[in-house]
């Protein structure tokens, strides 16, 4: 059972992306060949001028059954006994069948050495009792991390543009309802 | 050299603590700055400032060994309210950007061009700014201090007085393209800048093309998140559907260039239906000492009328109005380059908008538009008095001289600066330096390029080497504002006096100086007498900054300060009850007496934009500043330029569908002066008639080896301006006029 997950409440997201640049920066992630932790995905729906826009901050989302692993032919990624799904990239051969299998396209090839990365949910600040570097820098509050216990019965599995949920158990959830606050 | 990646490898699960190149900054880090890093070893928190825009969002770094590691936001700071945006967050990668400037460089290929290599070749501090002053003072002795072009903000303090030691006239900045038309408009009709706005507070939030949070400004757009957390309503009128539009009530996709025809509307209905905050509006402004030519100026703006010039219905202008007066607090920002202040008539728009705040009885009151309540940091000119400036003598190259109330304000002119060099004063100007500024910035850049070439000497002083320093005769490594010392005043929300600490996070890198180290020792070469303390010394920058401190009551010393790095005096708000308009009457004015009798609009008179739509260029041309970037500084950031690259055509897949044009495919944009080309991004979110291009990109310069060739300028498109065109078009607040331009677009 995981311990940890996200609450994301897309509509407070002004698309400024402090939680991409905080994650490049604190995980130290090579710039300049597209890969990118997390990324803030804007959808739209509608036809002019009844549109709506969706920004959704995603990530890997540390799943309960998580297809990356099931992917992997040499075991290189595992889960920690909280539910955080780590990449051991000494183990790693850069065949990207999890990258493959992914529905939320969190594991990503890094062309310089050949090996797949992702969101580590920065278990290395997790560990020091500090929150993920994205979640700690959102300015609104769209993007929250917190314990699952109070997270899972939040909210919805699922908004329009996110995977069936019920594939992977994905350690994310949605507030839709009201204005969020 | 145990940096943070290999801790972060080890964190990783342990199992992965194998051998692997250091990532992202770290790498650039270890490439190309650990040499100029002094060692330091072990892990600090320090307090700083951002610098990428002017709110200044407080800083909580963290440094590690000698390098920047990590920034977050800064609990209490009223700016960022505890919190950075994704440039703030990004900050070190200026820093560490392997492109920087380094040292100061001479170019040895006379031949000017953005595809001639300058042949830099490194030269000394002292070299640079003798030979700077050199040609400073044979240019002032030859031709007269209005051969001197200088395009930079007016500060720092002490890079201001070696302007005005050696008589500067022709000093140029960009604020034509942003609060100008604000600033000139508050001075008259409320008296200051009233930046702040207090969205908290506000049950009413009207917003005309303002899109402040897809600028992603966290000064104001907590304040939005808040006032929706509050109930407030937010209505928007935008071309586009912005991340603004997203967080309101209401969106109406106005005609671009007529949002004045429906604030002229609102206010109209608030005047006719006897809707204004009376209370307000009989004790603190000159309604009443107008009132007739007031109500009778306005009769004729119905919301039927503003329908047609607008397309926003009748009965929604009316019952916004009517809203609008009833469920207030109500507020209506303006400021910064959005899409409605900058057109020709942004000068009577802002005029418009301050009125419908005024009527909303809302000025310095919650949930309005307030004046900071700031610590006053005294300059260098209080701290060291200087002898008496000499008189600025000569020609205008900005023609400012023919707006008045720009001219009284000091700030701009980029629209018309290179009409000035090329048409109005040709071989004036023999010297420019340019601070912090490239032709990007200005309308139609293409022009400003062939300005530079006729300008015999040309000095640039920046962080990267940007397409205007390629044409550089010598070129000076600023500081990045993580490597700086400065005090902060909050001015963007300020209800009470806050001042947060700029810090040297690491010293400055390689022989990176600041613009004031500049204007000290180019003073001291060439005005000596401006640059000494009473006891006869030369100004000591520390020096200067400890006094700076301690006159402000913030601490003994900057060092003593920076250990704290937060002052605050939590002093209750109380509203103005006199307001400090130019002209002394201690009250709001709705009619401006003082433009009347200088020939502008006393009351905000309609004016269709500049350039409207015709056969040969059917389309409005809009362009934005996305919100991971900053003006045109921050696309060659290796972490912002991995998100936001490049720039594209943005139109709605109707036009698309009519001009025969698929997602991708290349397009020529084309207006009276120029054309871009660059890939269609179609979008259900824009106007029909509109085409929408993201400012910032385009650089040419091949030392920017991540912009660099990326992207179309986006103001090759959009035309410079004649001082007398402005002033024909009643733009007497001198708007830039960035969104008046109209295109064709066609497929290739």
């Amino acid at each position: 059972m995981a311990k940890y997950g996200w609450l994301l409440d897309a509509k407070r997201c002004i698309e400024c992306r402090a939680c991409e640049s905080a994650c490049k920066q604190w995980n130290g992630v090579e710039t300049g060949i597209n890969v990118r932790y997390r990324r803030v995905n804007v959808s739209e729906s509608g036809k002019y001028p009844n549109v709506k826009t969706q920004a959704l901050s995603m990530a890997c989302n540390h799943c309960e059954n998580p297809w990356c692993i099931k992917a992997c032919p040499v075991k290189a990624i595992w889960r920690r006994d909280d539910g955080v799904v780590l990449i051991d990239r000494d183990r790693c051969v850069g065949c990207t069948m999890c990258a493959q299998l992914c529905p939320y396209g969190a594991p990503q090839f890094n062309i310089e050495v050949r090996k797949m990365e992702k969101c580590t949910m920065c278990v290395d600040r997790i560990d020091a009792g500090l929150q993920p570097a994205c979640a700690t820098l959102c300015p609104t509050g769209a993007l929250k991390w917190g314990k699952w216990d109070d997270i899972q019965n939040k909210g919805a599995a699922q908004v329009p543009g996110f995977a069936n949920p019920n594939q992977t158990k994905p350690n994310i959830r949605f507030v839709v309802s009201g204005w969020g606050k | 050299m145990g940096l943070t990646r290999r801790d972060w490898l080890q964190w990783t699960g342990g199992a992965a603590a194998g051998v692997m190149a250091a990532g992202g900054l770290q790498a650039a880090f270890e490439e190309h700055f650990q040499a100029a890093t002094p060692a330091a070893a072990g892990e600090q928190t320090l307090i700083t400032s951002c610098g990428i825009c002017s709110p200044s969002c407080g800083i909580k770094a963290t440094v590690k060994d000698g390098a920047i590691r990590f920034l977050e936001g800064l609990e209490g700071d009223l700016s960022g309210n505890g919190h950075l945006c994704g440039k703030g967050a990004a900050g070190a990668a200026f820093t560490y950007d392997p492109d920087r400037l380094k040292y100061p460089m001479k170019r040895t290929n006379p031949k000017k061009g953005l595809d001639e290599d300058p042949g830099w070749v490194r030269i000394s501090w002292d070299e640079a700014l003798d030979t700077i002053a050199a040609k400073i003072k044979d240019a002032i002795t030859r031709y007269g201090q209005e051969s001197l072009l200088f395009v930079t903000l007016p500060s720092p303090d002490v890079w201001m007085r070696f302007m005005n030691a050696i008589g500067v006239i022709n000093r140029i900045d960009h604020i034509d393209e942003c609060f100008l038309t604000d600033r000139i408009i508050q001075r008259y009709t409320t008296g200051g800048k009233t930046w702040c706005n207090d969205f908290e507070n506000s049950k009413y939030i009207v917003l005309f093309g303002w899109d402040i949070l897809a600028k992603a400004k966290l000064v104001y757009a907590n304040g939005i998140v808040d006032a929706r957390d509050n109930g407030a309503k937010i209505v928007c009128f935008n071309p586009q559907y912005s991340a603004t539009a997203r967080f309101a009530d209401e969106w109406y996709p106005i005609k671009p260039g007529t949002d004045l025809a429906v604030a002229l509307a609102m206010i109209q209905v608030l005047l006719s239906e006897n809707l204004y905050n009376k209370e307000f509006v009989d004790a603190y402004t000159n309604f009443k000492d107008y009132e007739t030519k007031i109500r009778e100026h306005f009769a004729a703006y119905t919301p039927e009328w503003a329908e047609q010039e607008s397309e926003v219905p009748a009965d929604v202008i009316r019952r916004i109005a009517r809203e609008f007066a009833a469920n207030g607090p109500a507020i209506v920002p303006a400021h910064k380059k959005t899409l409605c202040a900058n057109y020709a008539n942004g000068s009577q728009l802002v005029h418009a908008i301050s009125i419908l705040n005024i009527l909303a009885g809302t000025i310095d009151r919650p949930g309005g538009r307030y004046f900071p309540r700031s610590v006053n940091i005294p300059g260098v000119d209080n701290i060291y008095p200087p002898p008496a400036y000499p008189p600025k003598q000569g020609r205008r190259i900005d023609g400012k001289e023919k707006l008045p109330f720009v001219l009284e304000d000091g700030g701009g002119m980029f629209s018309t600066l290179t009409d000035g060099i090329l048409n109005r004063y040709p071989g004036m100007i023999k010297f420019a330096f340019f601070n912090f500024y490239t032709a990007l910035g200005f309308p139609n850049p293409p022009q400003m390029f062939e300005a530079l070439k006729t300008i015999p000497f040309l000095a640039v002083m920046d962080i990267i080497p940007t397409d205007t320093a390629n044409f550089a005769d010598i070129v000076l490594p600023h500081v990045t504002y993580l490597e700086a010392n400065d005090l902060v005043a909050r001015d963007y929300k300020a209800k009470y006096p806050q001042v947060v600490v700029r810090q040297a996070l690491i010293p400055p890198m390689f022989e990176t100086k600041s613009i004031a180290y500049v204007g000290l020792e180019l003073g001291k070469r060439l005005a000596p007498d401006y640059f000494k303390t009473p006891a006869g010394e030369f100004i000591n920058l520390n020096t200067l900054l400890d006094e700076k401190t301690k006159r402000s009551g913030l601490g003994g010393s900057f060092a003593e300060f920076k250990a704290v790095g937060i002052y605050e005096n939590k002093q209750p708000f109380t509203p103005r009850t006199t307001f400090a308009t130019a002209g002394g009457s201690g009250k709001c004015q709705i009619y401006v007496p003082q433009f009347a009798e200088k020939g502008a609009d006393p009351l905000p008179v309609w004016r269709p934009k500049r350039d409207l739509p015709s056969p040969e260029y059917p389309y409005y041309y809009l362009t934005f500043i996305p919100a991971v970037h900053r003006r045109n500084t921050t696309e060659n950031n290796a972490i912002l330029h991995e998100m936001f690259p490049t720039n594209s055509a943005i139109i709605s897949t109707a036009l698309a569908a009519k001009l025969g044009i698929k997602e991708g495919q290349t397009v020529r944009i084309r207006s009276r002066v120029g054309a871009i080309e660059l890939p269609a991004h179609l979008t259900e979110t824009i106007r029909p008639d509109a085409v929408m291009v993201a400012h910032g990109f385009g650089h040419r310069s091949k030392f920017l080896t991540k912009a660099g060739g990326l992207g179309a300028r986006d103001g090759d498109v959009i035309p410079a301006q004649t001082i007398d065109e402005l002033v024909k078009a009643g733009n007497f607040a001198g708007a830039a006029c960035i969104m008046d331009a109209v295109v064709n677009i066609e497929p290739l």
